[in-house]
């Protein structure tokens, strides 16, 4: 096996460990998961409504999508998806997808076997476990998604899928500096928000008029994390993450 | 009443979705359950408590939410008997969002541990509630469409398809006419709406001959035509109804 396929799984190791503390045996059985690697273009469908998935994907490279689409053809995005993060797990005891799931942009996922992972988690109770917490924070997000479409006014709502990102990015440890890659264009942020683009486009313009956001192309900064995270109702309790305490550090500069 | 007895609302639901033995019966009431009642409006989880306890709901009907810092609140989904009601909760350690009775209700707790411990020993029930929980998040995504993308009509058109077809599947009315406790704020709150609009709302569902709800009886009259009004599809309950 060449090198880049054994250090393949290291991100979804460490997304796993990030909500269940994984053993170093554990771990090893993770990274020797089989799979094959394959490459996406951006907007091509890594699975459909109604399909019936054999494979897990694991994204180790870009950014993908959930979404559905209602019967008058308009759509909702249900999560944003980033490296290390396993595409459905959903499916792995549900017979039949209920969303779609698309890449944002150009990327590589691992598909794994949906046998294979059934096996780890017979054989590993703890890795078991690790993906049941795993698949209860991402419901614990959709939760949150409720929540932020249901009650936030469109300021609100838009800071708190910023902070949303930025967090999860940084958790996974693929942020550095506080820069981060914004992926998606102003439409894709309108359906993730139950909001028109040209609402999006006015709400991104004020938080940039108050130095709450700084843009340049597609990266994005947050000059005050403090105050975004405020006009965001953003408490980050919901993404269960045991490095909770580790992860306010790489905001400090900015915030002094 | 022996233990096999309280949890038959919570057997005959997973036995809708798998086979379980009488062994897995048996090792799953022999748990060490004990029960409380709650009355209505109160809290059975709060969103921040650390959460050492699984709570399965008996009888009654009680709703996850969530409150703002500004107060409003939004009701996440709502649970019949049979459905825990902290799966979410218990096995993560922090409480992410309240669990609120809405009529009174009878439930019974375990500790999580050893419902974990027989997660492990045995491959249906740890079957069982893996699909819970895959289950209730397909919900929560449908929510979130529902919210988002759906109007006032469809948001709560699509909320009275989901109960009554929900309530149906318990064995808790066989339709066209169901109990019905939900107040009108309550129906606001799950779907992101005012008060004023969710009674405009109504009021037009039952002029058009889709529903009538009063004194807590809902009946649905023409379900064909509420499930088109609401986009209704019921894949995402995964044939749990």
């Amino acid at each position: 096996m060449d090198a880049p396929h054994e250090t393949a799984l290291e991100l979804l190791a460490r997304k796993l460990n990030l909500h269940h503390r994984l053993s170093p045996e554990d771990r090893q059985a993770i990274l020797d998961l089989p799979h094959k690697i394959r490459r996406l273009e951006a907007q091509s469908y890594i699975l459909r409504e109604g399909d019936r998935p054999e494979r897990c994907a694991v994204l180790l490279q870009g950014y993908s999508f959930r979404h559905k689409v209602t019967g008058d053809g308009s759509r909702q995005i249900l999560a944003i998806n980033v490296p290390g993060e396993a595409l459905d797990f959903q499916n792995l005891f549900l017979e039949e997808a209920d969303h779609n799931i698309q890449m944002l942009v150009r990327g590589v996922v691992a598909e794994i076997p949906r046998e294979a992972i059934e096996q780890l988690v017979l054989e590993h109770s703890e890795v078991g476990r690790a993906i049941l917490i795993t698949t209860l924070v991402e419901a614990s997000i959709f939760r949150e998604w409720v929540v932020n479409i249901g009650q936030r006014g469109s300021r609100s709502r838009i800071a708190h899928l910023l902070c949303e990102f930025a967090y999860r990015l940084t958790a996974q440890q693929l942020a550095a500096d506080g820069i981060f890659e914004l992926p998606m264009t102003q439409e894709q942020l309108a359906d993730a928000t139950g909001l028109t683009a040209v609402h999006v486009n006015r709400v991104l313009q004020a938080l940039q008029r108050e130095g709450l956001i700084e843009r340049d192309r597609r990266m994005i900064r947050f000059p005050s994390w403090e105050r975004l995270s405020e006009v965001a109702d953003f408490n980050p309790r919901y993404l269960h993450s045991l490095d909770l305490e580790t992860l306010p550090h790489i905001y400090q500069s900015s915030d002094a | 009443m022996t233990e096999s007895l309280i949890l038959g609302p919570l057997f005959r639901r997973w036995s809708r979705r798998l086979a379980l033995s009488n062994d897995d019966k048996t090792a799953v009431a022999g748990l060490g359950w004990s029960r409380k009642q709650f009355q209505r409006d109160a809290y059975l989880a709060r969103e921040g408590e650390p959460t050492s306890v699984c709570t399965l709901l008996l009888d009654g009907l009680a709703y996850r939410q969530k409150i703002l810092s500004d107060g409003s609140r939004q009701i996440i989904s709502f649970h019949i008997a049979g459905e825990f009601l902290d799966l979410q909760n218990c096995l993560l350690e922090v409480a992410d969002h309240n669990v609120q009775a809405l009529t009174r209700c009878n439930i019974a707790v375990v500790p999580k541990e050893l419902l974990l411990e027989v997660m492990n020993d045995r491959p249906n029930v740890r079957r069982a509630i893996w699909l819970d929980a895959l289950i209730d998040a397909s919900v929560f995504r449908e929510w979130v469409v529902n919210v988002g993308r759906r109007d006032a009509k469809q948001r709560i058109a699509h909320l009275l398809c989901e109960l009554a077809l929900r309530l149906k599947a318990a064995g808790l009315g066989d339709g066209p006419m169901f109990d019905f406790p939900l107040t009108q704020e309550h129906i606001a709150d799950a779907t992101g709406l005012t008060a004023v609009h969710t009674n405009r709302t109504l009021q037009a569902l039952r002029k058009a001959g889709l529903i009538s709800l009063n004194s807590s009886k809902l009946s649905i009259l023409d379900w064909d035509a509420l499930a088109e009004a609401g986009d209704f599809s019921e894949r995402y309950l995964h044939h749990s109804v």
